[in-house]
């Protein structure tokens, strides 16, 4: 390094380096410009500048220099080290690991230089190059621990685990019988356990438990020693072993099911699906009598059996396990019985119970059979579990009387607002909900928890504006007014990009979709540093968990929703373009091609321009506000806070198929994925890959309504394309005649056919003679009226249920406003949507879109006589028009303003 | 009934959707990974019946210091799942994991003067003593208690 200068300029030139990996930035940046004075082409020296200018983010500037300093010297490793350094602090890892291979090939044994390349390569899952990497760094320097256990660990990575064991194996036999010292216990221990877990790994199960045993005193984790123990065991089919083991894990922790999961396989009572013989309902049943005498404050031992007990016994165990919680208050009692719900039976043994429960209490202040007074909360507790019981089965006239109750009796208790909120939001009025989650926040200003409950209600009432003061009374951070976006709340952005959405501010929605989807980009990036960090710290199942974490990062819930979400904007904006850029259209169209060619050159130019002013200005910012450590200060500024830029978007749906292409590759078994593929490929003429999300609707769910809707759209529009002229449209139409042939679905049919067929087999469901009537009125534009007829003529039948209040009817609020969309949008019959409407309203009292007579749109309704002068935004979804104003001076609010938290 | 068992790296978007929906001091997912990727042994999550996170314990070592002990990052439990002894069984699996585990004499954590529900926690239930008061701890500027516990075989 800066071999070329003479001593004094050297020693300057080490000090730049130094400099660097001390982050003293500023100190570097003075030696650089010491020694570019007496030899102003020095390749080195205006690489190392330019790196120092890149931490300092002047990055036009940084990227000039490091490209001068390597034209200037070819052949020097140190300038493609620091090209490949400035390439990876831009997460151009491909970039990256080209120039550090050239260093590579000049100077091969350079361990900086393989230790770089080997991170990029972990990170970049390039394995079989990370191996490579870590086998030339072991042979370098086999007396660095570090190198042992790279090495195995890339071979683990690159599915060679018994290759990984056997330099485990080496390396341990590189040292002396009494390592560890005190000092490396722990690391030493995580060692051997990553060993045991190779062995398992490699099936070799005997091998795993006899080391695990044999090295028992060095494993400093005694937990994860019985947890890995048994697990070996259980695999190896040494049940009564396992069992004795699961005994003594469950003494350490009653409260892990895991174990009593274990247990019950070891003891051969268990199933994956719940569904037992009734000889084995007995044996468990017994089971956990006897585990509920060892373990008597575990409340898994009581909760447990109500899954697999039936008929009385179950509901004398569910009458067990609820009078204790309801005295003691538990409000997550109705969470915790919910899954119960999914089992026949069981929601109505439920209901009677509770239902006595609350009878004897009110008439004596007693549970039936007891003689026990109940404390006056009881009964609270008892009509707050019902409105939630009421709230899931769908009655919700009922379940709002009994929380209204509830919070007559006892009017201090935060949790009954939260629930009234819920239930209202269920019923389908949003306005009322975030009203009733504000009163719960106002009650308690210093618990985040029901001002984050009620910033989600204020989204779903699409009051933006109204949400974010909300939201920010806990977001701030020194001089930073809101850190949602810095601290990765995705909820919140998600939330509020479907409020935009729904509002058709389509701007704003696709910045919040696309702020998670940077989340999500960030959180890779993460675990750069992890790279080397574990392999120092020992950490290796982790680390290995965590890579593979990684790599299904993209399946995770939150980003599934926001890359839908953001295709969905994208499609919108296909189909209707924002007004702007078509009027440049226009003007465009005007002009000659040349002359066309030219005006785009120039738009690029100056918007290359302002993005070059943007980063100076920014460069500027930071250089002024930067210390000496060269620590951001100041926040960037965003170039585009509501999302106008990323409207300009020229092809929306080649943007859009960007994020189609993650959602099949990581949420392949989701509908949405292939529902959002069929609306991108037609828009874009690419049928065959149209044919493709179809068949994979099929596969996942064939009777689906929208599977049906798309298999009979794509037909359709094949029906009506122009015969085929060229070879390559010759060849898509023998596959597409080819593909139909093996759709069982349209066997010997004609589409008309086939869509008479899926009503056929589906005539008492709503959504299904949806699907059909949309179907229909596409196929033959002249039966719409047909299709109009055949969506009213649907009943809404009641649930078979001995339910003890009431009947149950089986539509649902979401499905009845999709047929008013499909009414009043698609087949444009604004008499039917409007009979529609008026005949949901009575099935739906509360809701807004509907506006039922509860609802808070309806003058009638209690809440809005409630809150007369609070002015409160009535939601109206239906036209979507909706904008949440200044907040507005309900008296409620005023709490803001000296509210400290 | 609630689960208590420890975390693994894919409860951890979870523990951080917990912790940004109750709590006002907040970590970028990079901090979470931090934490399991150190001490794997010290993270705790409590998971409903549905499979819901609804608590968590994120605790650390701290390892520069001449003695050595355990810091608790951030303990969480959504007030839905109160009254439940949540935090308490969070609290001493992580204390037992720090003690047996890493040998740690004590445990420190950092709490808001104002939040009485979590200090009352702190002394009567889980036996923490106020060591030290640290003026503007909290980015809006209110003072914290700095609380320690001696851990039992280190008595």
């Amino acid at each position: 390094m800066g071999a070329s200068l003479p001593p004094k300029e050297a020693n300057l030139f080490k000090l730049i380096v130094k400099s660097y990996e001390t982050k003293q930035y500023k100190k570097g940046l003075k030696a650089a410009d010491a020694i570019l004075k007496k030899f102003p082409d020095h390749g080195e020296t205006l690489s190392m500048k330019g790196l120092t200018l890149n931490c300092m983010d002047r990055k036009s500037e940084a990227y000039e220099l490091v490209r001068q300093g390597l034209k200037n010297d070819l052949k020097s490793h140190v300038c493609w080290h620091v090209f490949g350094l400035l390439y990876r602090s831009d997460r151009e890892y491909r970039e990256a690991i080209k120039c550090y291979r050239n260093a590579l090939k000049i100077d091969p044994d350079n361990i900086e230089i393989l230790r770089d390349l080997s991170l990029l390569q972990a990170q970049m899952r390039d394995l079989s190059g990370f191996v490579e990497t870590r086998q030339q760094l072991l042979t370098l320097k086999p007396n660095h621990r570090m190198n042992w256990i790279g090495f195995s660990v890339a071979h683990h990575l690159n599915s060679n685990a018994s290759k990984a064991v056997e330099i485990l194996e080496a390396y341990e036999g590189t040292l002396e019988d009494d390592y560890p010292p005190e000092n490396e216990r722990c690391e030493h221990g995580e060692m051997l356990l990553y060993k045991i877990s190779l062995l398992e790994e490699c099936g070799l199960l005997e091998s795993a438990l006899e080391e695990l045993r044999k090295k028992e005193s060095k494993i400093v984790d005694k937990l994860e020693y019985k947890e890995q123990e048994v697990s070996l065991l259980v695999k190896l089919g040494r049940l009564e072993e396992g069992e004795v083991l699961y005994q003594a894990l469950l003494s350490m922790n009653p409260d892990n099911y895991r174990y009593y999961e274990g247990l019950q396989k070891c003891v051969g009572l268990y199933s994956v699906n719940g569904q037992y013989s009734p000889d084995e309902i007995d044996r468990l049943d017994s089971l956990y009598k006897s585990l509920g005498q060892q373990y008597k404050w575990s409340s898994a031992v009581k909760r447990i059996p109500l899954d697999f007990l039936q008929g009385d016994k179950f509901r004398a165990a569910a009458d067990n396990y609820i009078r204790p919680l309801l005295t003691k208050g538990v409000p997550s009692l109705f969470s915790d019985l919910s899954s119960l719900y999914n089992h026949p039976g069981k929601a109505d043994i439920l209901e009677q119970l509770i239902l006595e429960l609350e009878h004897s209490i009110r008439t004596s202040g007693q549970y039936p059979g007891r003689v026990e007074k109940e404390p006056p909360s009881t009964l609270m507790w008892t009509l707050f579990l019902l409105a939630q019981h009421y709230d899931r089965r769908g009655q919700y006239e009922v379940a709002l009387s009994k929380i209204d109750e509830a919070i007559e009796h006892t009017p201090t208790v935060i949790d009954l607002y939260s629930v009234k909120s819920r239930i209202l939001k269920h019923a389908g009025d949003f306005a009322a909900a975030a009203a009733f989650a504000d009163e719960a926040r106002c009650m308690d200003l210093a618990d985040r928890y029901v001002n984050s409950e009620c910033v989600k209600r204020m989204l779903q009432a699409d009051q933006v504006a109204l949400a974010e003061k909300t939201a920010v009374l806990f977001t701030k951070d020194g001089d930073q007014h809101n850190n949602l976006h810095d601290m990765q709340c995705m909820w919140y952005e998600l939330a509020s990009g479907e409020s935009y959405f729904r509002q058709g501010d389509l701007g704003r929605a696709l910045k919040k979709f696309l702020a998670v989807e940077k989340h999500y980009a960030d959180i890779t990036e993460d675990q750069f540093d992890f790279h080397s960090y574990c392999l120092r710290k020992m950490t290796l199942r982790t680390y290995v968990e965590m890579l593979k974490f990684q790599d299904r990062l993209h399946s995770h819930v939150y980003f599934e929703k926001a890359a839908a979400g953001a295709i969905r904007c994208y499609i919108k904006l296909h189909d209707s373009p924002p007004k702007s850029t078509t009027e440049e259209d226009d003007e465009m169209s005007k002009l000659l091609p040349s002359q066309k060619k030219k005006m785009r050159q120039k738009q690029r130019k100056a918007e290359a321009r302002a993005k070059k002013e943007a980063e100076e200005k920014n460069e500027e910012l930071n250089a002024g506000g930067a210390s000496k450590s060269g620590k951001r200060h100041v926040k960037p500024v965003d170039p585009d806070p509501h999302g106008e830029k990323l409207l300009q978007v020229e092809d929306p749906l080649s943007e859009a198929t960007k994020y189609l292409k993650l959602l099949q590759k990581n949420s392949p078994d989701s509908l949405e994925t292939h529902l959002l593929a069929f609306e991108c490929y037609t828009r874009r003429n690419k049928i065959l890959l149209a044919l493709q999300a179809v068949k994979r609707l099929l596969r996942l769910d064939a009777e689906h309504p929208d599977s049906h809707r798309c298999l009979i759209k794509l037909f359709h529009i094949v029906g009506s394309m122009n015969a085929p002229v060229t070879d390559g449209e010759k060849l898509i139409w023998s596959v597409l005649e080819a593909e139909r042939s093996t759709i069982s679905q349209l066997h010997e049919k004609s589409l008309v056919e086939a869509n008479n067929a899926f009503l056929e087999n589906h005539k008492d469901s709503l959504m299904h003679r949806a699907a059909f009537a949309e179907i229909l009125s596409i196929l033959d534009l002249n039966r719409k009226s047909e299709a109009v007829k055949l969506v009213e003529e649907s009943t809404n039948n009641f649930v078979p249920s001995n339910g003890a209040l009431g009947p149950i009817r089986e539509w649902t609020l979401k499905d009845c406003i999709a047929v008013h969309k499909l009414l009043g949008t698609i087949l444009h019959d604004q008499d039917a949507a409007l009979r529609w409407k008026s005949r949901c309203a009575e099935y739906f009292p509360y809701s807004t879109y509907f506006e039922g007579s509860c609802s808070s749109v309806s003058p009638n309704s209690i809440y809005s006589q409630l809150s007369k002068n609070s002015e409160h935004e009535s939601s109206n979804h239906s036209t979507g028009s909706q904008n949440a104003g200044p907040i507005k001076s309900n008296g409620k609010l005023d709490a803001f303003k000296d509210l400290t938290i | 009934m609630v689960c208590i068992r420890k975390a693994t790296v894919d409860d951890l978007l979870a523990m951080q959707a917990c912790n940004l929906f109750c709590l006002p001091e907040n970590y970028q997912m990079k901090y979470y990974l931090y934490h399991i990727l150190s001490w794997p042994q010290l993270l705790y999550v409590a998971e409903d019946y549905n499979g819901r996170i609804v608590g968590y314990v994120l605790a650390k070592m701290e390892e520069e210091t001449s003695e050595c002990h355990g810091h608790i990052t951030s303990l969480a439990v959504l007030r839905t799942h109160r009254k439940l002894g949540l935090a308490t069984k969070l609290m001493t699996a992580a204390q037992n994991a720090m003690e047996q585990v890493f040998g740690a004499e004590y445990v420190s954590l950092h709490v808001r003067k104002s939040n009485r529900a979590a200090f009352n926690l702190y002394t009567e239930t889980l036996g923490y003593k106020i060591h030290d008061v640290e003026a503007k701890y909290y980015a809006d500027g209110e003072d914290a208690y700095d609380m320690r516990k001696q851990l039992k075989g280190k008595q």
